[in-house]
């Protein structure tokens, strides 16, 4: 039988593994080669038998029941169960009244999926910079970007912390534009115990496997806050001939993970708070930051680096975070850089060729630029700065794993030296001067 | 299908830990590859997550886009509306064009054993197979003969990526296999399970035992 099932336990920490060598020097490894495998999602025999149960029901039924428990677990007015995120972006935009032609703005820095939904659409992807502290999209930098057609603002709650809202809701509101949510990594995120997917005039959302609510492979959900936007997407697809749905067998499963979400919610919270004292406590690595009311999802964790803290500011921050990275990944934390490049750099918006032939650019020449990532200086900065952990913190990871990260942390922060010597040696470069990752 | 047998398909790939579509360790999506390969006679199968996706992949495979003709006589008016979005007008008549641009079939419980008879009578560069009515949600596959629709139609349905060994980098040299507009048109591995066990029972006849009779 093939299974998940882990076949050993992790040992409890040591602090006497602290002070030996370091891994990429020929020490043991905080986390040992055999035990690190992070498992994601989780999946019971609750899973098993909701599937199970789906079989004697008709599809439209799983998946709209499915769909309905979700949206009022959200707090959304209207929902509209997707094959995926990225289609679930695509109609919360049509939804939102975005025609062929009109501008969006999005983030500089997301998924490129984000920006691709917007191409779906029709419509022109306008790219701002983000916020230094939150990685969202900076409500100044859109406010600059408004032009008269302009037709929708898309924050991205990035990692799984609620963009600034309140500034975004209020420029809209001044343009008479729409918001649209991408919440793609921000399930039971919130702001004021508002959910993410519940604050724009609509929202989209990826539950891929991978996502902190997972479904059965692919899916994805729009919500709308009219009756009238659910009409505008459910209407779009079928005069289109755009075949859309969920499958009943990934809704099925979601059907079954959505109980245990808050219980997820809650361990990754726990891990959350645990990992960020620690990093906070070294110096040289800090938390991410959460603002007062927000609620963080942590789909993913980005780590920022303060080589001053460590007597490194003298090396380029991107050198020392390509020495920590080295250092982390020998320890057995496999940290990842989760992209390298502004979304604007990337092939299909330097070439912009879209559909074929520049549609839809060419219906709206003057929205488009030829980008450089220094046109981001905050993305670039950040990107040069940070590192992140996905599945490591996303998995309800046991609490022996999580001090063992945190002691992974402690130990390379600790050797500055070792940093200094690998900077030295090494032929570091640029995040943006590798090939452009998707992830 | 019998209930006992999807139900123990969905068991072992709940069993197995592995659900997602880009999870190196999947053998759903590439079994059932497999199977429509071997079954078709074609050299390639793109799996994708509706019959629309698959319309899609079956042009864009061949670099015909928004702004293009295809002679593709026959088409109803959902083919055809979803053509018109994506900007590519089909006509019934091209003296120009030997064949049309993909043939199209769907298969479900009755006709999933005909699949090597009516690939076998396709002409066409690229063959749509709507696997939507076996019953698991939407799915379909795009048989070809030729590699580039094959890699064209991988990287539309992963935001340019081609498979999981360049997964997430989008290559410079491979420029004009990178399509545009890029989607998820990914297939759930579990979808896919159920699809390849469906299709593997079509070709014997059922031979029930005991309980079911
Ligand atoms: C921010 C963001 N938006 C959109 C998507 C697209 O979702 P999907 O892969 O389900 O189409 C993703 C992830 O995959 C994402 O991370």
């Amino acid at each position: 039988m093939i299974t998940d099932f882990p076949k050993s336990p992790l040992p409890l920490p040591d602090p006497a593994e602290l002070s030996g060598e370091l891994a990429a020097f020929g020490g043991g490894s905080i986390i040992p080669k055999e035990l690190r495998r992070t498992v994601f999602p989780v999946i019971t025999k609750e899973d098993v038998f909701t599937l199970m149960l789906a079989q004697r029901q008709t599809p439209e039924k799983v998946v709209a029941d499915f769909a309905e428990s979700y949206r009022a677990t959200v707090g959304a007015n209207f929902a509209l169960p997707t094959a995926s995120g990225t289609s679930s972006l695509h109609l919360a935009l049509v939804g939102a009244g975005v025609r062929p032609g009109d501008e969006v703005i999005v983030p500089a820095f997301t998924f490129i999926a984000t920006a691709q939904a917007v191409v779906a659409a029709h419509a022109v992807p306008v790219f701002v910079d983000i916020d230094p502290r939150t990685y969202c999209m900076d409500p100044a930098a859109a406010a600059a970007a408004v032009t008269e057609r302009t037709r929708a603002i898309m924050p991205v709650h990035v990692h799984g912390l609620p963009a600034d809202v309140p500034a975004l809701r209020a420029l809209a509101d001044r343009h008479g534009i729409a918001l649209v949510e991408d919440a793609s990594h921000a399930h039971s995120a919130s702001i004021g115990g508002q959910v993410a997917g519940s604050f724009g005039d609509a929202a989209g959302q990826s539950l891929m496997a991978d996502k902190n609510f997972p479904l059965g492979g692919e899916g994805g959900i729009a919500f709308f806050r009219t009756e009238e936007a659910h009409r505008r997407a459910a209407d779009y697809v079928r005069e289109h001939g755009i075949d859309y749905e969920m499958s009943w067998v990934a809704a099925a499963f979601g059907s079954g993970q959505l109980a245990r979400l808050p219980y997820y919610d809650a361990v990754r919270a726990r891990n959350a708070e645990l990992l960020g004292k620690a990093l906070d406590e070294t110096g040289l690595f800090a938390p991410p930051h959460v603002p007062e009311g927000h609620v963080h999802a942590y789909n993913m964790y980005r780590i920022g680096l303060r080589p001053e803290r460590v007597g490194l500011e003298d090396l380029p921050v991107w050198a020392v975070k390509e020495a920590v990275h080295e250092l982390l990944v020998a320890e057995g934390v496999p940290a990842r850089e989760w992209q390298n490049t502004p979304i604007p750099c990337h092939l299909p918006f330097r070439h912009r060729d879209g559909f074929g032939g520049g549609h839809p650019f060419t219906l709206n020449p003057s929205a488009v630029r030829d980008h450089r990532p220094g046109d981001f200086p905050v993305t670039v900065g950040m990107l040069e700065s940070t590192l992140v952990l996905c599945r490591e913190l996303r998995a309800p990871v046991e609490y022996e794993r999580a001090l063992r990260y945190a002691d992974a942390f402690r130990k390379v922060a600790a050797r500055p030296d070792a940093i200094r010597k690998l900077v030295a040696d090494g032929d570091y470069r640029r995040p943006y001067e590798k090939a452009a990752r998707l992830g | 299908m019998e209930l006992f047998d999807t139900a123990t398909v969905l068991t072992r790939v709940l069993t197995s830990g592995v659900v997602m579509s880009i999870e190196k360790n999947d053998r759903e999506l590439p079994g059932l590859e497999r199977l429509l390969t071997k079954r078709s006679g074609r050299a390639h199968a793109v799996l994708v997550n509706s019959r629309s996706a698959a319309v899609h992949s079956a042009l864009a495979g061949q670099g015909i886009g928004h702004g293009d003709t295809v002679h593709r006589p026959g088409l109803d008016a959902k083919d055809t509306a979803f053509l018109a979005w994506l900007g590519v007008r089909a006509v019934e008549e091209d003296p120009g064009a030997p064949a049309c641009a993909f043939d199209h079939i769907a298969l479900d419980a009755h006709t999933a054993h005909r699949l090597p008879e009516l690939a076998a009578g396709s002409t066409a560069p690229a063959l749509v197979v709507d696997l939507t009515p076996l019953g698991f949600g939407p799915a379909a596959a795009v048989l070809t003969d030729d590699p580039a629709i094959r890699s064209r139609a991988e990287r539309l349905k992963i935001f340019g990526a081609h498979d999981l060994r360049t997964m997430w980098t989008q290559e410079e040299d491979a420029a004009d296999l990178v399509p545009g507009v890029q989607f998820n048109y990914r297939l759930s591995p579990l979808v896919a399970a159920c699809v390849r066990m469906a299709l593997s029972q079509a070709v014997r006849p059922l031979t029930s035992t005991g309980a079911a009779q």
